[in-house]
């Protein structure tokens, strides 16, 4: 069925004989209902939590509009430095330290002639395992006893988990173990839609190996590389199975989401938590934001150079 | 394919009235029937899934008036959540509510729970004091204990003569231990039971949070600053394990089971395991023991488990009380909670156990003490995490940690 729909010319803008809509007309009639569907399921949760960031609670009972009152709490709160401080420094090396490795993968696996396949499935093992279990791993690992990492370095009995620092250290290290081959992935796909001959006339112009990666990789593969930081980055910043598994926020590694669910869960108070939530949530879409229109940009000028 | 489409949707259509079926509690027509549904955490994780057999005991003898449990999550915040989402909109779906021993004050501050003045009769005198205490609110009864648990000292009976009678004394004794070993281990990790061990050894040095009916603080910033700087020093010179500050209930068990330590704080739980593992050097080697002293002052040990409250909005509330009494005080009942590492909170079940655990158990029950259970428990709990938890590892001067919760404590009683 999908394939007689292809053969079809493509819709022309014209009036059909017969009713008087025209194909645009027509087209938002049928798109209509999937946008009031995804107003429902997105936009109404976001705005329900803008307005409940904006009550005050007693005891789980509304009593009273609280204006920017939550948001005052929250900002004043030192809890919410220290897991923006955390959250933050997360975010940056581990998305750094991910895209370096993972670049490094894709770069081998697309040079790999033989078991490109195998190596593929191989790397990808980390980002199968659900977080929860490979946090658990890692704490196992570095946890002074049994202490895996510890006889490994020969490090007797080095508190990696229990030591300011060194635990947010851990939870990073994981994270990069976790999701490195994802990002490699993304890349090596991206690596893998640059022609070949592109590589072969730099060569027949002199280029060496770093000029050819230079200017003719990077700036190509630009697009799979803002993929790839976007979904790393916005899922560094909502960040909370590892620290919670690995340190229960513990040592300076309580992340944003993590408060959230403390004012959700452990101390329920709807609007604080409201309030942290719409923090969070403003903050993954400036990032998300930053980086499609970055990813815009970056297609047009691909575009406009071929 | 139109026939497909329609397939797909009558079993996706089934498969989410099977889920939604599935998140509604059972007990929806509960008035006319009779039946009641007990919710209650970690139900079927349990070994033996007590809960179960409890319900079928009660169903057997009360066929009329059957009991379904209603498995909540094994985290006492999430089972927590779950209740609360049925109580806010004022659902009558549960009827006997199983309550950690420190919600007693936010069920009754949120009306959602009833009294039980009535039920102390019958409860006084069988029921150990320090659960009837945890289930009391401003003077009166609301829930009635199911079963109980406290903290203990295990050690080593080839490595030392006879238990430490205080904190100093088993810092004396594992400074004699080989180098190889280290002292102590209990929940140092940034967590609940961080709290409760702080707790026991700030009760043991003579301190209290509140007075009786929790309307005024009683907390004495020198004690807390002076048990602080003990567990703080301990964990520099090696009296507590390394691991002391990332450890849980397991990570102990595991510390003391495989030799590491001579003495660990713990729940009786373990001490099964402990005793079943035969390559183990505690193995044949290990004995519990009332917690150590503070200053000449006897240990004080913190009490856990669950209470069963009665819902405001029950429709079958005196079916739902004669339950509650009959799993405090059948003795069958709480021989099962006995059996599946939990302890009973009927003092029958101690005074005629031959069993020498029970028996020492019931001792150290005698002088437990729940935390409080103010409505506002969890703050507190998070505050001494904040405060006293970087303070034992140096990150903050024990005495400014102890002056910070005491401001947070005056704030709790203001309200």
């Amino acid at each position: 069925m999908s394939t007689t729909i292809r053969t079809q010319p493509p819709p022309r803008l014209r009036r059909l004989p017969g009713h008087g809509l025209t194909d645009v007309a027509l087209a938002r009639l049928f798109i209509a209902p999937s946008v009031l569907v995804m107003a429902a399921v997105v936009l109404f949760p976001i705005g329900f939590a803008l307005v409940t960031s904006l009550r005050s609670y007693t005891r789980r009972q509304v009593d009273g509009f609280a204006g920017l009152a939550n948001y005052a709490t929250v900002l004043s709160d030192p809890a919410f430095w220290a897991a923006m401080r955390f959250t933050g420094l997360f975010t940056v090396t581990s998305v750094a330290l991910e895209f370096v490795i993972g670049l490094a993968f894709a770069l081998l696996m697309n040079h790999a002639r033989r078991g490109r396949g195998m190596t593929r499935a191989v790397i990808l093992v980390p980002w199968v395992i659900p977080t929860v279990v490979a946090g658990q791993m890692w704490a196992f690992m570095f946890n002074i006893n049994p202490g895996f990492i510890n006889s490994l370095l020969g490090l007797d009995d080095f508190n990696w988990l229990g030591s300011a620092g060194w635990a947010t250290v851990t939870v990073i290290a994981a994270d990069v173990w976790k999701t490195a081959p994802f990002a490699a992935l993304l890349l090596l796909a991206g690596l893998q839609t640059i022609p070949a001959e592109l590589y072969e006339s730099a060569r027949m112009d002199g280029a060496g190996a770093w000029q050819r990666f230079r200017h003719v990789t990077l700036p190509l593969l630009r697009p799979a590389i803002m993929v790839a930081l976007l979904f790393r980055t916005v899922d560094a910043v909502r960040v909370y199975d590892l620290p919670q598994v690995m340190t229960g926020g513990a040592f300076g590694t309580e992340s944003l989401s993590m408060l959230v669910r403390q004012f959700i869960v452990i101390t329920p108070d709807p609007g604080i938590g409201a309030a942290l939530s719409t923090i969070t949530f403003a903050l993954v879409l400036g990032v998300g934001v930053l980086f499609v229109s970055q990813i815009g940009r970056s297609m047009v000028e691909g575009g406009s150079t071929r | 394919m139109m026939q497909k489409k329609t397939w797909i949707a009558a079993t996706a259509a089934s498969a989410m009235a099977v889920g939604l079926a599935a998140c509604t509690p059972s007990g929806g027509d509960s008035a006319e029937s009779g039946e009641i549904t007990w919710a209650i955490g970690g139900a079927r994780s349990q070994p033996g899934a007590a809960h179960d057999q409890i319900a079928d005991l009660w169903n057997e003898a009360n066929p009329d008036t059957p009991v379904t449990v209603e498995a909540l999550p094994e985290s006492a915040d999430e089972a927590r959540e779950q209740q609360a989402l049925v109580l806010q909109a004022g659902g009558s779906e549960f009827d006997v509510l199983g309550l950690d021993v420190v919600w007693t004050g936010e069920y009754v501050e949120n009306d959602w729970i009833v009294e039980l003045d009535d039920l102390r009769g019958e409860l006084d005198a069988a029921v150990l004091p320090g659960p009837m205490e945890s289930s009391s609110w401003s003077g009166s009864l609301w829930a009635v204990p199911l079963n109980t648990n406290t903290g203990v000292l295990y050690y080593r009976t080839d490595l030392v003569e006879e238990a430490p009678s205080d904190w100093e004394a088993l810092c004396q004794a594992a400074s004699e231990l080989d180098d190889s070993m280290s002292g102590y281990i209990g929940q140092g990790a940034r967590y609940e039971g961080f709290t409760v061990n702080w707790l026991e050894l700030y009760w043991s040095a003579g301190g209290e949070l509140y007075n009786e009916d929790q309307s005024e603080v009683l907390f004495d910033v020198d004690t807390a600053t002076e048990v602080t700087s003990f567990v703080a020093e301990a964990t520099q010179n090696g009296c507590f394990a390394p691991g002391f500050n990332t450890a849980m209930e397991e990570e102990s068990r595991i510390a003391y089971q495989s030799g590491d330590v001579a003495f660990m704080r713990n729940w009786p739980g373990p001490y099964s395991l402990i005793a079943e593992d035969t390559e183990s050097p505690a193995h044949e080697a290990t004995a519990v023991a009332p917690l150590p002293g503070f200053d000449g002052n006897p240990g004080v040990a913190a009490i856990g488990g669950f209470n069963n409250a009665i819902s405001a909005f029950s429709e079958n509330q005196e079916v739902a009380k004669d339950f509650v009494v009959w799993a405090a005080t059948d003795p069958e009942v709480q021989q099962i909670l006995a059996e599946n590492s939990t302890l009973p909170v009927l003092s029958s079940a101690y005074e005629n156990s031959d069993d020498p655990l029970i028996t020492q158990l019931g001792e150290v029950l005698q002088t437990a003490q729940p935390r409080p259970s103010v409505p506002a428990w969890n703050e507190i709990s998070l505050e001494i995490q904040s405060t006293i938890f970087p303070a034992v590892n140096g990150e903050m001067d024990p005495r400014a940690a102890a002056e910070q919760l005491a401001e947070f404590l005056e704030g709790t009683v203001a309200e």
